[in-house]
């Protein structure tokens, strides 16, 4: 019984045997990249590549429900990107928005 | 023929058109099959997944200005084995994508460029230099 699930799962249209398959599993590295990133210093992050990073996993989780075959490793990858994109940009937004009270009173000191 | 689909690669779509002797079917027709109107257009997500995806290009093409150091090689040699896996991708898709597969060959190129300046600035990619001292 467990076999012939193991089989379904081998052969399925957007199984391990086909591209649809490496395609996503190999986009988590953008989203581990991210994460890896989160202990970088805000200054360092780009704001035009965390935009791209989440605009795209939100574009794409819709997209991934449109194609054939379905994918769900697909969607759940581009959510997990658009939600590291978010954090990082929350990250550098603060950092650049709401630090300056304390930088200028720093200063004024 | 019929069963043929645009993005197949039909040239001429008058004459293939199934409705070439009814002339305001036929206009119907060109319609729904303009670009605008077209399965894979602007109306469509699968348009502006391959756009959002020229978005790593574009930031791509602006990090060519920062020196190379500042390049991370992590994330650039991620985004050369990701672009080159979703060609694949585009191409085996149903609906096939050729814009996708357009974006992400413009990203493999820009990509792979940065990759080898990372690599000539952290000194991976220096000929071998046991023939003759260099003065480097």
């Amino acid at each position: 019984m467990a076999t012939s699930k193991l089989q379904a799962l081998w052969n399925h249209p957007a199984g391990p045997k086909t591209i649809h398959f490496w395609a996503p599993t190999f986009k988590w590295g953008i989203s581990i990249a991210n994460i890896a990133d989160f202990a970088k210093p805000p200054e360092k992050l780009s704001y035009p590549q965390q935009f791209a990073v989440t605009a795209t996993g939100i574009i794409w989780s819709r997209y991934s429900m449109v194609i054939t075959p379905k994918n769900w490793n697909l969607f759940s990858v581009n959510v997990a990107m658009a939600g590291t994109g978010l954090y990082q940009l929350s990250r550098k937004i603060r950092h650049d928005y709401f630090n300056e009270e304390e930088t200028a009173a720093a200063i004024k000191e | 023929h019929l069963d043929q689909a645009w993005w197949d690669g039909i040239s001429d779509p008058i004459s293939y058109s199934p409705y070439s002797s009814d002339p305001l079917l036929l206009q119907f027709h060109l319609q729904q099959t303009a670009i605008l109107n077209s399965p894979v257009g602007p109306k469509t997500t699968h348009f502006w997944g391959p756009v959002s995806n020229l978005g790593f290009f574009i930031a791509g093409v602006a990090d060519m200005k920062k020196p190379p150091e500042m390049l991370s090689g992590n994330m650039t040699g991620v985004l050369c084995v990701y672009s080159a896996l979703f060609m694949r991708f585009a191409w085996m898709v149903r609906p096939r994508n050729h814009m996708l597969l357009a974006s992400h060959a413009l990203n493999e190129s820009v990509q792979l460029y940065q990759l080898s300046r990372w690599a000539k600035g952290k000194g991976y990619l220096q000929p071998k230099e046991d023939k003759a001292p260099s003065s480097t």
